[in-house]
């Protein structure tokens, strides 16, 4: 049965460091939902909280309706998927797959039922007399994923899962999670590093930073009102200007730009590169410093008085674009920009 | 000749052998490492004892004949023997785990404080002097020893600890569970902690999450520990003769050979018999993992995570622990009893204490101290770095010839010191040292050899369990960045495999520090001899039994304070890999 | 071949001693193998030495096995000296012809201690001290156990003593095995064995060493043991709780001393042989933690009061007319035949004892007591004759053959009979006995 999941206030700490500092969350039932952060953020740490490998200093991690802050880890029915999948050597697949069943004192028959439909789910049928050491990664990896999913749990975690895949199958392999995660409605919790991971996978993000939650919102949201300037910068690509807002226009070296609502008093700007229109008219003049073509579109770095920005210009068929040391004017449209504080 | 001519052929010819070489994934300095191991088993190991083993295999009238293997199978007392070596050493293999494993397991997954004081004393059961440690195991467990005497003082009956087979099991037991907790304790240290937290993610706890996933993972060590109880139970004879228990294959042989003027060869031939005993063994042992690939650890250490007990779990493991010590140490507290016993007899005590035998010992016998530290920790070092290399050359390459090797130093697991003393006698008393006129034989650095060589087969099965462990993209990752064959082993490989490494050491030394038979036989002077030697000569009279159980008591003392140390720098290693592969 | 170069060696060796041994310098080293303790080596080699400053004595402790394999070993280079009890060991040494003959010249020692000779009659080795068989026992053990004292070797048999009995093997302690031969010679073949067979069946244990039977009864495992006298005396003399008794028929068997086969340090070897049996050395031995008999009448003129003295004391050791051809013919024969029937088989022989002796406390009727006659009578037999027994091709089977020499057989054959013959009659003894109990 598929499970929400919420986190009240929870601090954690290894000796006297700071690991987790009061961190609250709510994961609806049947959400994918993913952790991102850099190294060190804690996101690890608290999928393990969540799956009972440590004790939380304060407060509570409930499961459903169930407070399972106190419960051991085999006590909780969520599964985990591992970085390093850890698979049981000394077992075949199918008694990899089948261990979790046998600790539910399944009936014989219906661990067999279970652990084929399981190896079948992930494309592994025919793989069940196989030892872990004689299989590739990926196969790897789909075996640690059936023998999570084979016990149904409530919510099923998945602590950087891809990480040890080439980039081919790390693509093929997070649109088939997410087709299973659907199919069988399960609340997924899924930690990485990776944006573009985390952007392509799902429903919900929450961006961790030093023990903190940053922000939670859907990828689009995330991206388009990050809350502050280190969701602005870890999610996607975003020119930081500082200046000073009064009133709903924002006050610059050079700029002023008027219509920005909700910023009163904020110190700083975020605006995405796509965002800044080169012309002939704008609140804006710089110049072009530097420039790449990426095929979709052509990056320049240009100099606007003391800031410098990154701005992303499409490119449409055969057009030279801007020459490099040109005085632009730039655009900017006043609702796609983020005032931050 | 010319020069560049030369210099082509050479070239040609070494890259033929080093293309030969690559086909058994070996560079050159391995082949060399393993041919340099191979000749010195072969000097001291081989030839002494096919010197000695040879008349088993002469038959009456002279020439090769196995009529002598036929005698052996159609003797009653000696098929006898054989089976009550087998049952006894079965059985001590089962009884021994139910001590050592709990031990184990509490040492590497759990936070408890009196670690390093199991890992120290849990080595002391193998430091039991010879004569001491059979005399205060008769007076503490004998049929008149303090518990049987206050147990028939106070509840009018006893029990027979020291009679009969079950008798040597208990006893045997007791001294050998070591070799199961060392390297049972290291396998575990080596296993990766998501191999456990996925059984646990998956509703496993408690026993199951051990007997199905722990202990299988940690197999090798426990093994390679259980193997090693077996043969040097199979080949034990201070135990029975100290019980008297003689229809067992041990004795048999011994008091065969060593009986004067008997000429019989069947004391060879039972040698012969256990030599391949052993060796069936550690081939049972290694086929039984031959298809499973134990590389736990990816990371390169770490281990498993270790939890806290709890104030409840804390007493209880505090009481199991204290109860076990105080059984395996009970030999060593009445050595101790009896160093400062003034007459210890038919009571539960003895009659007065007195440090004067101390005094004896140190005004007679300091010379022992250091000589034992010296031979010993020479000839635990010799079997750490050979071992670690053969272990590695055996898993790593495909060298021809390697297996064999192996064998060959496995086997000398079962040689009788007697046998290979004689046979290293024989062997080189006649080569002198260069420019003086002392034998070889009879210079202090032959009981060094004849200590390593017997001594061998722990740091090795040590080290293949240690390495079986090691997943090989550790090394190739090595080997990538352009570390050679040579440095990849002692950068990556010795320091990820310490642990298997201190087990072997510890071992080899603190048996060493008490063998001996060999001893008796190499020792030409007293200024040259170990501890071991001063012990016999004391307890050779009623009024040299407390200063041989005062130089008892020195010998385990001087093995506790090595093997602590030992310890701290070990667990120092563990504890700096461990920081720097911890991923949060 | 070798009878022709022994008496030239012997001849050699005698006219070569009366021009070097007081002529030549002692050379400054001595090496001494033993299996004698410290409390009688050191002792000696301090006395030597001050006596003889220039001489440095090396002694290696090493027991009779190890020392003989040594010898054996180095005979390139050999030590000087072996000194030890077991005249096995010697015997063993002298057929390899790895000791050499040398005839001390002290004074005033007897030819014979008790019946045996003291000296090998070709000089090989040199008795220079004795001692006697006896009987030792735990005092406070014999009280806690409410046992009598016992006092000759027939009180052994008794079954109050069932289970309080130690002794050494004969194959593992010569001194041991000469008490055997001498009760064997003493009471003849069939009833020697009898004896043997019935105290046998009051063994607590048969020890692999000489040492292990005095230990045991020094740390009350078991009461009582059948020991050489010095084990006794000197665990009593270091505080131990334990009698020893000399029963009235007993053996006194020598410690001996002799010179290796091309030693390096022949006169100071020699001179070794002569201090032991000086009135100096004679005179250490009574010290009270060494405790052997000299073998100079004279020096027991200053031992302590009730020392044994056999030069005075009749019993000790004269009853018996020792046959040293007769235990030389037998020697391994016997070793191995104590330990097929006793040593290895003490579990079956205890058991039929156990059964005959309940049978006999309470069988009133005559058929009960023919049934106990019976099984007496299999519990006392030996599977091998006097005669065999000294049969040369038979104690061939024994030895290393040489060239020439023909065997009835091999070792391992005969000890196979004979340890079934020994399983089969204890357990028809033990079920005989039943039988006898069952019909009282």
């Amino acid at each position: 049965m598929t499970r929400s999941v919420r986190i009240e206030n929870v601090s954690f700490g290894y000796g006297g460091t700071p690991v987790l500092d009061d961190v609250s969350l709510d994961v609806g039932a049947g959400e994918f939902f993913a952790f991102l952060g850099p190294s060190g953020s804690g996101k690890t740490t608290l999928l393990r909280l969540i799956a009972g490998f440590g004790e939380p200093a304060s407060g509570r991690i409930l499961i459903g309706d169930t407070d399972v802050t106190d419960l051991p880890p085999w006590k909780r029915n969520v599964g985990m998927v591992f970085q390093s999948y850890a698979l049981w050597p000394h077992m075949t697949v199918a008694k990899n797959v089948a261990f979790g069943l046998e600790r539910r004192k399944l009936p014989r028959a219906d661990i067999a039922r279970k652990v084929e439909s399981a190896l079948a789910l992930v494309g592994l049928a025919g793989y069940a007399d196989r030892r872990p050491a004689q299989l590739s990664g990926g196969q790897q990896q789909r075996v640690a994923l059936a023998r999570t999913l084979a016990i149904e749990p409530d919510v099923l975690l998945l602590d950087e899962p891809l990480s040890n895949l080439d980039a081919k199958l790390r693509v093929e392999m997070r649109a088939e999670l997410r087709r299973l995660q659907r199919k069988l409605g399960l609340t997924a919790i899924y930690v990485t590093h990776d944006q573009e991971e985390a952007n392509a996978i799902a429903d919900r993000i929450a961006v961790l930073d030093g023990g903190k939650i940053q922000q939670v919102g859907t990828p689009v949201a995330l991206y388009d009102h990050p809350a502050n300037r280190f969701v602005a910068t870890f999610l996607g690509t975003a020119n930081l200007v500082e200046g000073r807002i009064a009133g709903d226009r924002f006050e610059s070296d050079g700029w002023s730009l008027p219509g920005i609502a909700g910023g009163d008093g904020a110190t700083c700007i975020a605006i995405r590169p796509q965002d800044i229109i080169p012309g002939t008219e704008g609140a804006v003049r710089a110049t072009v410093t530097e420039k790449e073509f990426l095929g979709g579109h052509t990056r320049y770095r240009m100099q606007a008085g003391r800031h410098s920005l990154i701005v992303d210009v499409p490119h449409r068929g055969d057009a030279g674009g801007l020459p490099l040391g040109s005085d632009v004017a730039l655009s900017i449209d006043p609702k796609r920009v983020t005032p931050l504080r | 000749m010319s020069a560049p001519a030369l210099a082509s052929t050479s070239r040609s010819a070494r890259s033929s052998v080093g293309r030969k070489l690559a086909a058994y994934n070996a560079s050159p300095t391995q082949a060399l490492a393993l041919l340099v191991i191979a000749l010195l088993l072969i000097a001291f190991l081989v030839v002494p004892i096919v010197r000695v083993i040879v008349v088993a295999f002469t038959g009456p009238a002279g020439g090769f004949s196995l009529v002598h293997f036929g005698d052996f199978f159609r003797t009653g007392l000696l098929r006898e023997s054989f089976w009550n070596s087998v049952y006894v050493g079965v059985m001590t293999v089962v009884v021994a785990s139910l001590i050592a494993v709990p031990l184990a397991t509490l040492l590497s997954r759990f936070q408890f404080r009196g670690a390093a004081l199991i890992h120290t004393l849990g080595v002391l059961p193998l430091v039991m002097p010879p004569f001491v440690g059979a005399i205060a195991m008769q007076l503490i467990y004998g049929r008149n020893g303090t518990i049987n005497l206050i147990l028939g003082d106070h509840f009018g009956f006893r029990i027979p600890f020291m009679e009969g087979l079950n008798g040597v099991i208990f006893v045997e037991a007791l001294h050998y569970f070591p070799f199961i907790l060392l390297n049972l304790s290291a396998s575990l240290a080596n296993i990766d902690t998501s191999m456990e937290e996925s059984a646990q993610n998956l509703g496993a706890s408690g026993f199951t999450l051990f007997s199905r996933i722990v202990f299988p993972l940690a197999l090798p060590g426990y093994v390679a520990g259980a193997a090693l109880v077996f043969v040097k139970v199979f080949d034990d004879l201070a135990t029975p003769l100290l019980l008297n228990v003689n229809a067992m294959l041990a004795p048999q042989a011994y008091l065969k050979i060593t009986s004067v003027g008997i000429a019989d060869p069947m004391g060879y031939v039972i040698s012969v018999i256990m030599i391949c005993a052993a060796l069936g063994a550690m081939a049972i042992s290694t086929l039984a993992l031959r298809h499973i690939d134990f590389a736990t650890t990816q990371r390169g250490g770490g281990g498993l995570g270790r939890r806290s007990l709890g104030r409840f779990g804390n007493t209880v493991a505090a009481v199991f622990v204290v109860l076990i010590l105080l059984l395996v140490l009970s030999p060593h507290i009445g050595i101790f009893l009896l160093s400062i016993g003034t007459v210890w007899s038919f009571a539960e005590l003895p009659d007065g204490y007195t440090l004067a035998h101390y005094a004896t010992v140190f005004s007679e016998a300091q010379g022992l101290i250091g000589n034992t530290v010296l031979y010993c920790g020479l000839a635990g070092l010799i079997d750490v770095i050979i071992g670690a290399v053969l272990a590695y050359l055996v898993l790593r390459t495909r060298l021809p010839g390697r297996k064999l090797v192996e064998q060959v130093a496995l086997a000398a697991v079962a040689v009788p010191g007697l046998v290979l003393g004689i046979g290293l006698l024989r062997t080189y008393y006649d080569v002198h040292l260069p420019f003086t006129d002392v034998p070889f034989a009879t210079f202090w650095l032959m009981l060094v050899i004849a200590y390593a060589v017997r001594r061998l087969p722990y740091a090795l099965t040590a080290a293949t369990a240690a390495l079986r462990q090691l997943h090989l993209s550790l090394e190739e990752a090595a080997e990538n960045l352009g570390a050679g064959k040579l440095s990849t082993l002692s950068r990556i490989v010795v320091p990820l495999v310490t642990g298997g490494l201190f087990a072997g050491f510890v071992t080899s030394f603190a048996t060493a520090a008490v063998e001996l038979s060999a001893t008796l036989l190499l020792v030409a002077s007293e200024r040259d001899a170990p501890i071991s030697y001063g012990i016999y000569v004391y307890m050779q009279s009623a009024a040299g039994r407390g200063p041989g159980a005062a130089l008892g008591v020195i010998a385990v003392v001087t093995v506790a304070i090595a093997t602590y140390c030992a310890y701290r720098l070990s667990e120092r290693e563990r504890d700096r890999r461990s920081r720097g592969g911890l991923a949060v | 071949m070798s009878s022709f170069i022994r008496p030239l060696i012997l001849a050699a060796a005698l006219t070569g001693f009366a021009a070097t041994a007081h002529a030549q310098a002692l050379e400054d080293k001595l090496t001494i193998v033993t299996s004698f303790s410290k409390d009688l080596t050191v002792p000696f080699a301090q006395a030597f030495e001050k006596k003889h400053p220039g001489t440095k004595v090396e002694v290696q402790n090493r027991n009779t096995a190890a020392a003989v394999a040594f010898i054996r070993e180095t005979k390139s280079n050999p030590p000087d000296i072996m000194w030890a009890s077991a005249p096995d060991a010697f015997e063993v040494l002298k057929k390899d012809k790895l000791l050499q003959a040398y005839k001390p010249q002290a004074p005033g020692i007897a030819e014979k201690v008790g019946s045996y000779p003291v000296n090998d009659p070709e000089n090989f080795y040199t008795g220079f001290a004795a001692s006697g068989y006896g009987i030792m026992y735990n005092t406070r053990y014999l009280r806690a156990n409410s046992l009598p004292a016992p006092k000759e070797w027939d009180d052994l048999k008794k079954p109050v003593y069932a289970g309080h009995v130690g002794i050494s093997a004969p194959s593992r302690s010569g001194t041991t095995h000469l008490t055997v031969e001498t009760m064997l010679q003493g009471e003849g073949w069939e009833k020697g064995w009898a004896t043997l067979l019935e105290i046998g069946g009051n063994f607590a244990q048969v020890s692999d060493r000489s040492f292990g039977v005095p230990d045991a009864v020094n740390s009350g495992q078991y009461g009582i043991g059948i020991v050489i006298d010095f084990f006794g005396l000197s665990a009593k003399a270091s505080g131990f709780p334990v009698e020893f008794v000399y029963p009235t028929v007993t053996t006194l068997v020598p410690a001996n001393v002799g010179i290796i086969a091309n030693a390096k340090n022949p006169n100071a070897a020699k001179a070794f042989v002569e201090f032991l049996l000086s009135d100096e050395g004679q005179q250490l031995l009574l010290d009270p933690k060494i405790q052997r008999l000299p073998v100079k009448a004279t020096a027991y003129a200053k031992a302590p009061a009730g020392y044994p003295n056999p030069f005075k004391d009749a019993s000790l050791g004269a009853r018996v007319k020792f046959d040293a051809d007769v235990s030389e013919a037998r020697y391994a024969l016997l070793n191995s035949l104590f330990d097929r029937i006793i040593t290895f088989r003490l579990k079956e022989l205890n058991a039929a004892w156990k059964a005959i002796h309940e049978a006999e406390a309470k069988a009133k009727s005559t058929e009960a007591k023919r049934l106990i006659e019976e099984a007496r009578r299999l519990a006392t037999a030996v599977p091998i004759g006097d005669k065999e027994a000294t049969e040369p091709a038979i104690a061939a089977s024994f030895k290393e053959l040489k060239k020439g020499e023909k065997a009835a057989g091999r070792q391992a054959e005969f000890e196979e009979k004979w340890d079934s013959f020994a399983i089969a009659h204890y357990t028809d003894a033990k079920a005989m006995a039943e039988k006898a109990l069952a019909a009282k």
